[in-house]
C-alpha cells in the first residue's frame, strides 16, 4: 500500500493524521531503526522519565506536604468562619469583650500546642477546646456517644474531659499507638513529659486526615499543661445562622486587642501556604533542571536519528513523500518517545514522591510548625501533566531535528552533507541569535522578583544556557578551521583530516558540541551554586556558632524539633553557668505592614561578649550588638533586609503582639537558616512584648574552668528528672548542620552523573553518524595507505573536538548561569547573599570526565570505521 | 423546678456537695446570688406582656447552674476549668401568630462568657442575663439572632419575695436533704422590649421569677412534675406542683403557696388542694401527651378555676443544654377566679424514670 497512499495523500494535501498512521513510512522512520537500537531507545524513554519523574515527585511531594498543612487549618477549625489569633496569645479575658456578640456567633478559645509523642516519633497536635459547647463547631464523635455539647446526658466521658483528668484521642493514632480508654499517652510539651490519661478515643469521621494527628482536651487542661495560665492561643467564631458575617468580623476586630488579627482560618492556612510557596516553587524549579536534561537527550536523539536517517528521509522524499509526512514521522517518534517516558516518568514519580515525602515534609516544617502527616497523591491531573511534560519537551525538542530533516533538499540530503565554508549568513544569524539571548538575560536580571518568585531571573538562566546551543555551529566551525588551517603533515594528517570532516557536517556536529555543552553548562551551573552555597554555610558556621553547648528540643523523627524549651531550663541553665553565659533564642511573630516575620529575640549582652554572629557589613558582633543594646534597636536577617528592601540605619515600624514599635536597624546578619525575614530584639524587651513561652532553643558558653562535656553532664543531670532535652556540643551541632545541608542538596550529585552520562550519549550518537556519513572518506584515506590507527585517530579527534568544544561553551555557558543562579536567583527566592565560589574543581572534574568520555565514546565509532572494507565502499556509490 | 432533673441525671449527689436540710438564714442580697456549695441552682422568669396594640406574649427566660466540680481552686489550676455550667433557656410565645420561639445557650462559669455572681443577682451567659439593679429593679435580656428574638425587660417587684415551704426550704422527697431552698418574687411589674422577627415591640405586662438551689431535690420515683406560678386577677399569686410517681400519682411532698394581696404566704400541702387534668395536647415531634387544661380548687381559700393554655404547642426541645423536652408555655384562668400565669409539665416526652 506504501506508494499509492502516499500519492493520495500528497495530493489531497497534508493531512498530517493521515501520515501519521501511514504503516510504511512509520515503520521506514522510526520503528526499524528503534528495533535495531534498543538500548539508545530505552536510554532516550529513561532520559525522559527521569525528568518527569524528578517534577513530579517533588510536585507531588510539595503538594501533600502544602495540602496537609491547608486542611489541617481549615478542616481542624472545622465550620468556624473567622479566628482572632495574636502571636504569643490573648488574654482569657479577650472573651469577656466578646459577650455582646455572641448572639451573632458562638465563641470558641483554643489553646494549641505541638507535642512530641516519644512512641509514635512523631507530633500531634494537642487542640484544648471548650468542650461543652465545641461539638457545634467540630462534630467530632466519640466511641460509642455522640457528644454534641449534651451537658446532663450522664456522659461520664464527658464530665471527666471538663474536669480536666485527660485527653481524647482519634481512633487511628489510638491504634497506632495501641492506647486504649483509661491508658496513658505520653506528650512531651515545651520538654516536659506530661501523662495523659485517654479518657476516651474518638472517631474524627469525614475528617481523618486532618484529625489523625490532632488529641483533644478541655481548654483548662490545655491551660494547665502547657503553662498557658489566662491566656488562650485563638478564638475562633462560628457565626449563627443568619448573621452578617463581614459586619461580625468588624465588630470583632473593633473588641480585639492590639496586634491580634481577626480573619477565616483559611486566610492563616493562605499565609502558611505562602510562606511554603517559593520553598514550593524552588523545589520544582531544581527538579525541573532534570527534565531539561531529559530534553537535552531527546533532542540528541532525535537529531542522531534525523542524520542517521537523512537517506531514508531523503530517499521517501525522493519517492514523493510530503514534508509533512516527514515531519509527522519525526513528531511522532518524538510524541511516542515523550509520552513513553512520561508515562514512565510518572510511575517512577509516584515512587519518587513517597520516598522524598518525609525530606520535603520536614523542609516544610522548618518553615511551618506541625505539618499534620500526609498522603502522597498523585492525581489523574499530576499524571497528565507529567504525560504532557514528557510530550512536550519532546515535541521541543524535536524542532530543531526537525528543520534539519525537512530543509534538506532531497539531493543533498543523498549525498550527505559536503565540505563547505559555513556561509557568512550561518554565522551572523548565530551571532545574533546569542546577541539576542544574552541580551534578553540581561534584561530579565533587571526584572526583580515575582511575589519573592525569581522567574525572571530563572529565564535569564535559561536564556544563557540557550547560547551554547546558538553558538555551537560557528563553534565547530571556527575550530575545525583553525585547525585545519595549522601546518599538519604525517603524523598529524588524522587530525586534520577529523577538522575538516567536522567542518564539511559542522551542522551535525553542532550538534552533539550543542548536547555535551548544555549538559555541562548544567553541572558547572549547580556545581557553582552548590559549591558557593556550601562554601558559604560552612563560613557561616564556623563563625557563627560559637557556643559550646546547644540546647534544643527533642526533635520528631523527621529532624524537626518540636515545640519549645520551658522556661525553667533557662533559669536551671542561669543557675548552672551564669546569667551571662546563657543565650535563650526566643521566637514568635510580627508583622510588617501586612506581612509576617518572625519575631526572634536573644540575650544581646551575651551574644555580644562571647558570640559571634556574621553581619553584611563586616562589622564585629561585639560592636553591633552593644550599640543595638544601647540604642534599643533591632537587628534584622539579610531576607529580610532584601525582602523590604531596608538596611543598615533604617528605621522599620514592627506590629507586635503588644502594638507597633519603630525601631532602628542596627546591624543586617547573614542567615542561611532560613528565607523568611526575621528581625531579632533583645531578649528583656521582646519579653515585654511577648509573654514567655520560653525559647526555642539555648546557647551556652561553658564559662572558665568548665569543659563543654562537663557543663553537658551537669545541665543533662540538673534538667534530667522532669525535662527531655537534646544537648549537643559545638562540633556535633556543625556537624549535623553540614550533614543536612548535604542531604538536601544530594540531587544535584546526582545531576552531574546524568550530565556525564548525556555527554557520552550524545558522542556515540552523533559520532556513530558521522562516521557512517564519511564512510567513503574514511575508506579513501585506508585506499590511499592510511593506517588503521590513523583512522581511528581521525574519528576519536572528532570526539575529542566535539567534548572539547562542548566543554568550552558549556563551561562559559554554566558559569555564567551559575553566577546568576548564585547572585540573583538565591537572592530574589530566599534573600541571602552568597560568596561566588568559582567552580574549578567541578570544572576540572567535568572537563576531565567529559573529554575522555567523548574520547571514549569516540572509540566504538571508530573502531566500526577501521572495521570498513576500503575497496567495497569506493566500488559503490551508494 | 426544671433542674431537679439535671441534678438527679448523675445520680446520687457526692458527700462533697453542700445539701439543703433545714430552714435556710436568708440574707439579702448575697442569697440572690449564686450558691456554689450546691449542685443545682436556677433561676427562672416568666411573664405575660402586652404592646399598646393588644399583642400578647408570653415569655420564659432561665438560667441553670450545674456544679460539675466542687473542689475549690487550687494554684496551677485554670481559671476555665468547668467547675459549673450555665445552661440558658429562653422563649418567646407569640400567641396570636400561635408560635413559640426558643433558643438555648451553654457555658461553663468562667468569669468571662459565663458569669454568676456569690454577692447579688448577676448571672450572665454570654449575651444573656439577668441583673438586679440598685434600685431593688431586674433587668432582663437575652437574644437570638438565629431564633430571630429578643427582650430587653426592666422588672420592679410589687411584693416582698416570697419563701416557699418551710421558710424557704421546700421539701421534693420523703428523705433528708431532698430539698431546696425555694425563692420567688410572684409579681413584677415588667415593662421594656420584646423582639419578634422583623416586630420590634414596647411592651408592658407582668412576671413571676423563682430562685431555687439545692443538691439532691427529687427522691427515687419521681417520674416528671405538673408546676403552675399563677397571678390571680384579684391580687393574689399561687404557686401549685405535683410530683408524680410511675403511677401518675403526686407524692406526698406536692404542695404550693397562696400569696395574698398584702405579700404575706400562706404554704398550701397537699391535701390543701386539688389538680386535674382536664385536657391534654399531643406533639406531633416526640408523641408526648401533655394535660395541658386543668382544673384546681382549693377549698380553703374559695378558690376555683380552670387552667388553659394560651399556645397549645409550648413544646421545649432542650436536649442540646440540658437534655430533656419539656412543655413550658402562658396560661389564662377560667372560672371563679381569673387570671394568668405560666405552666411547666415535665417527664411526658419519657420516662424521667431513666434519668433517675
Amino acid at each position: 500500500m506504501g506508494a499509492s497512499s502516499i500519492d493520495k495523500d500528497s495530493q489531497k494535501g497534508r493531512s498530517v493524521f493521515s501520515a501519521l498512521w501511514n504503516a510504511a513510512v512509520l515503520k521506514a522512520l522510526f520503528w526499524r531503526p528503534a528495533a535495531r537500537k534498543p538500548l539508545r531507545l530505552f536510554v532516550t524513554v529513561l532520559g525522559v522519565a527521569v525528568g518527569v519523574a524528578s517534577v513530579v515527585a517533588t510536585i507531588a511531594a510539595s503538594r501533600a506536604a502544602v495540602r496537609a498543612m491547608r486542611e489541617g487549618v481549615s478542616e481542624v477549625a472545622g465550620r468556624a468562619r473567622l479566628e482572632v489569633t495574636r502571636p504569643g496569645g490573648l488574654e482569657e479575658s479577650f472573651l469577656a469583650r466578646l459577650r455582646p456578640l455572641t448572639d451573632r456567633a458562638l465563641v470558641l478559645p483554643v489553646v494549641e500546642e505541638l507535642a512530641l509523642v516519644p512512641e509514635l516519633g512523631d507530633s500531634v497536635r494537642v487542640l484544648g477546646v471548650d468542650l461543652a459547647v465545641d461539638g457545634a463547631a467540630r462534630n467530632v464523635n466519640f466511641r460509642g456517644e455522640f457528644v454534641e455539647a449534651a451537658m446532663p446526658s450522664g456522659s461520664d466521658l464527658f464530665e471527666r474531659s471538663l474536669q480536666c483528668e485527660g485527653v481524647l484521642v482519634p481512633a487511628k493514632l489510638a491504634s497506632e499507638l495501641s492506647v486504649r480508654a483509661g491508658q496513658k499517652l505520653t506528650l512531651l510539651a515545651r520538654s516536659r513529659p506530661v501523662e495523659a490519661v485517654v479518657l476516651g478515643v474518638f472517631d474524627p469521621g469525614a475528617l481523618a486526615t486532618a484529625m489523625d494527628r490532632v488529641v483533644l482536651a478541655d481548654v483548662a487542661w490545655a491551660q494547665e499543661a502547657f503553662g498557658r495560665l489566662g491566656r488562650i492561643d485563638r478564638v475562633e467564631l462560628l457565626p449563627r445562622a443568619g448573621s452578617d458575617l463581614s459586619a461580625l468580623q468588624r465588630d470583632v476586630a473593633a473588641a480585639a486587642p492590639a496586634g491580634a488579627r481577626v480573619a477565616a482560618p483559611s486566610v492563616r492556612a493562605d499565609s502558611t501556604a505562602r510562606m511554603v510557596r517559593s520553598l514550593e516553587f524552588n523545589l520544582t524549579a531544581l527538579s525541573g533542571i532534570s527534565l531539561l536534561v531529559g530534553a537535552v537527550l531527546v533532542a540528541t536523539a532525535l537529531a542522531t536519528a534525523v542524520v542517521q536517517r537523512r537517506a531514508t528521509l531523503a530517499l521517501a522524499r525522493a519517492l514523493g513523500a510530503t514534508r509533512g509526512q516527514l515531519a509527522a514521522a519525526v513528531l511522532c517518534e518524538a510524541a511516542l518517545l515523550g509520552m513513553g517516558g512520561g508515562a514512565l516518568g510518572v510511575v517512577l514519580g509516584a515512587f519518587g514522591a513517597r520516598g522524598s515525602l518525609a525530606s520535603v515534609r520536614a523542609t516544610v516544617a522548618a518553615v511551618v510548625r506541625g505539618v499534620p502527616e500526609s498522603a502522597v497523591e498523585v492525581t489523574p491531573a499530576m499524571a497528565a501533566i507529567g504525560v504532557a511534560a514528557g510530550l512536550a519537551v519532546a515535541l521541543a525538542a524535536s524542532v530543531l531535528p526537525l528543520q534539519e530533516a525537512l530543509r534538506t533538499p532531497p539531493v543533498q540530503g543523498l549525498r550527505r552533507e559536503r565540505p563547505r565554508v559555513l556561509p557568512r549568513k550561518v554565522i551572523l544569524r548565530s551571532a545574533f541569535a546569542t546577541a539576542l539571548l544574552v541580551g534578553a538575560a540581561l534584561l530579565l536580571l533587571q526584572i526583580p522578583a515575582w511575589s519573592d518568585l525569581p522567574i525572571a531571573a530563572l529565564g535569564a538562566a535559561l536564556a544563557l544556557m540557550a547560547c551554547v546551543l546558538t553558538l555551537a555551529h560557528p563553534a565547530v566551525d571556527a575550530l575545525a578551521r583553525a585547525v585545519s588551517r595549522l601546518r599538519m603533515r604525517g603524523k598529524r594528517a588524522p587530525l586534520r583530516i577529523a577538522a575538516a570532516s567536522l567542518s564539511a557536517a559542522s551542522g551535525r556536529a553542532a550538534w552533539a558540541a550543542g548536547a555535551v555543552g548544555v549538559a555541562v553548562a548544567l553541572a558547572i551551573a549547580v556545581s557553582t551554586m552548590v559549591g558557593s552555597f556550601r562554601r558559604t554555610v560552612t563560613d557561616f558556621l564556623e563563625q557563627a556558632i560559637r557556643s559550646d553547648l546547644w540546647v534544643q528540643p527533642v526533635a520528631a523523627e523527621t529532624g524537626v524539633q518540636v515545640g519549645r524549651l520551658d522556661p525553667e531550663i533557662v533559669t536551671v541553665a542561669q543557675s548552672i553557668f551564669g546569667a551571662g553565659y546563657v543565650d535563650p533564642f526566643h521566637e514568635s511573630m510580627a508583622w510588617i505592614d501586612d506581612r509576617s516575620i518572625a519575631l526572634g529575640a536573644g540575650a544581646f549582652d551575651v551574644i555580644g561578649a562571647h558570640g559571634s554572629i556574621p553581619f553584611r557589613d563586616g562589622r564585629s558582633a561585639r560592636e553591633v550588638f552593644q550599640s543595638a543594646r544601647e540604642g534599643g534597636g533591632v537587628l534584622v536577617n539579610e531576607p529580610l533586609a532584601q525582602r523590604f528592601r531596608v538596611g543598615e540605619g533604617d528605621m522599620i515600624e514592627l506590629i507586635t503582639s503588644s502594638g507597633t514599635i519603630r525601631k532602628r536597624i542596627e546591624g543586617v546578619f547573614l542567615d542561611y537558616s532560613r528565607s523568611q525575614g526575621a528581625a531579632v530584639l533583645d531578649r528583656a524587651e521582646f519579653l515585654r512584648l511577648y509573654p514567655d513561652d520560653g525559647p526555642e532553643s539555648l546557647s551556652i558558653f561553658v564559662p572558665p574552668g568548665m569543659t563543654p562535656e562537663e557543663g553537658r553532664a551537669r545541665l543533662a543531670a540538673a534538667l534530667a528528672a522532669r525535662y527531655r532535652v537534646e544537648v549537643r556540643l559545638n562540633r556535633e551541632i556543625r556537624k549535623e548542620a553540614l550533614a543536612a545541608f548535604d542531604r538536601t542538596f544530594a540531587i544535584t550529585s546526582a545531576l552531574q552523573l546524568v550530565t556525564a552520562v548525556v555527554a557520552v550519549i550524545a558522542i556515540l550518537a552523533v559520532l556513530s553518524a558521522l562516521v557512517d556519513e564519511r564512510r567513503r572518506d574514511l575508506a579513501l584515506l585506508s585506499a590511499l595507505g592510511g593506517e588503521r590507527w590513523q583512522v581511528v585517530g581521525v574519528v576519536v579527534a572528532q570526539a575529542g573536538f566535539l567534548g572539547a568544544i562542548g566543554v568550552l561553551l558549556g563551561s562559559g555557558a554554566g558559569f555564567a548561569t551559575g553566577w546568576v543562579l548564585v547572585k540573583v536567583v538565591n537572592l530574589q527566592s530566599f534573600g541571602w547573599t552568597l560568596q561566588l565560589l568559582p567552580p574549578w574543581g567541578a570544572l576540572g572534574g567535568i572537563a576531565a570526565a567529559v573529554v575522555p568520555a567523548c574520547l571514549v565514546a569516540g572509540l566504538a565509532p571508530a573502531a566500526a570505521a577501521s572495521r570498513l572494507r576500503p575497496a567495497e565502499l569506493l566500488r559503490d556509490d551508494d | 423546678m426544671l433542674w431537679l432533673l439535671g441534678a438527679a441525671a448523675l445520680g446520687a449527689a457526692t458527700p462533697d456537695w453542700e445539701k439543703v436540710s433545714r430552714s435556710p438564714e436568708l440574707s439579702f442580697p448575697r442569697d440572690h446570688g449564686a450558691h456554689f456549695s450546691y449542685r443545682t441552682e436556677w433561676w427562672y422568669l416568666t411573664g405575660i406582656v402586652r404592646e399598646k396594640s393588644g399583642t400578647e406574649l408570653g415569655y420564659q427566660m432561665t438560667i441553670f447552674r450545674r456544679g460539675i466540680d466542687p473542689a475549690a481552686s487550687s494554684p496551677g489550676q485554670s481559671a476555665l476549668r468547668a467547675r459549673h455550667m450555665l445552661a440558658g433557656h429562653f422563649a418567646v410565645a407569640d400567641v396570636a401568630g400561635k408560635r413559640l420561639v426558643h433558643a438555648q445557650r451553654l457555658r461553663r462559669v468562667d468569669g468571662q462568657l459565663g458569669v454568676a455572681s456569690e454577692k447579688d443577682l448577676c448571672v450572665q451567659l454570654e449575651s444573656w442575663e439577668i441583673e438586679r439593679k440598685a434600685d431593688g429593679s431586674l433587668s432582663v435580656r437575652a437574644a437570638d439572632g438565629e431564633a430571630g428574638v429578643s427582650i430587653d425587660l426592666q422588672l420592679s417587684p410589687s411584693k416582698a419575695i416570697v419563701a416557699h415551704g418551710e421558710a424557704g426550704l421546700s421539701r421534693k422527697g420523703a428523705e433528708e436533704g431532698n430539698a431546696s431552698v425555694y425563692l420567688s418574687w410572684t409579681r413584677l411589674a415588667t415593662r421594656g422590649t420584646v423582639t419578634v422577627g422583623d416586630r420590634k415591640l414596647e411592651v408592658s405586662g407582668e412576671s413571676w421569677f423563682d430562685h431555687e438551689w439545692g443538691t439532691s431535690q427529687l427522691g427515687p420515683g419521681v417520674v416528671g412534675w405538673d408546676w403552675l406560678g399563677l397571678r390571680l386577677a384579684d391580687g393574689r399569686e399561687l404557686m401549685l406542683y405535683h410530683l408524680r410517681d410511675a403511677s401518675g400519682a403526686p407524692i406526698p411532698q406536692s404542695g404550693g403557696t397562696l400569696v395574698e394581696r398584702d405579700g404575706s404566704a400562706r404554704r398550701l400541702s397537699l391535701g390543701d388542694f386539688s389538680m386535674e387534668p382536664i385536657g391534654a395536647w399531643r406533639s406531633e415531634r416526640t408523641k408526648a401527651n401533655y394535660p395541658t387544661r386543668w382544673r384546681v380548687k382549693i377549698p380553703s381559700a374559695a378558690i376555683e378555676f380552670e387552667v388553659e393554655p394560651l399556645l397549645a404547642d409550648s413544646e421545649l426541645d432542650s436536649r442540646a443544654t440540658t437534655g430533656i423536652v419539656y412543655w413550658e408555655g402562658p396560661v389564662r384562668l377560667r372560672g371563679a377566679a381569673t387570671g394568668e400565669g405560666y405552666m411547666e409539665l415535665t417527664g411526658y416526652a419519657e420516662s424521667m424514670e431513666k434519668k433517675l
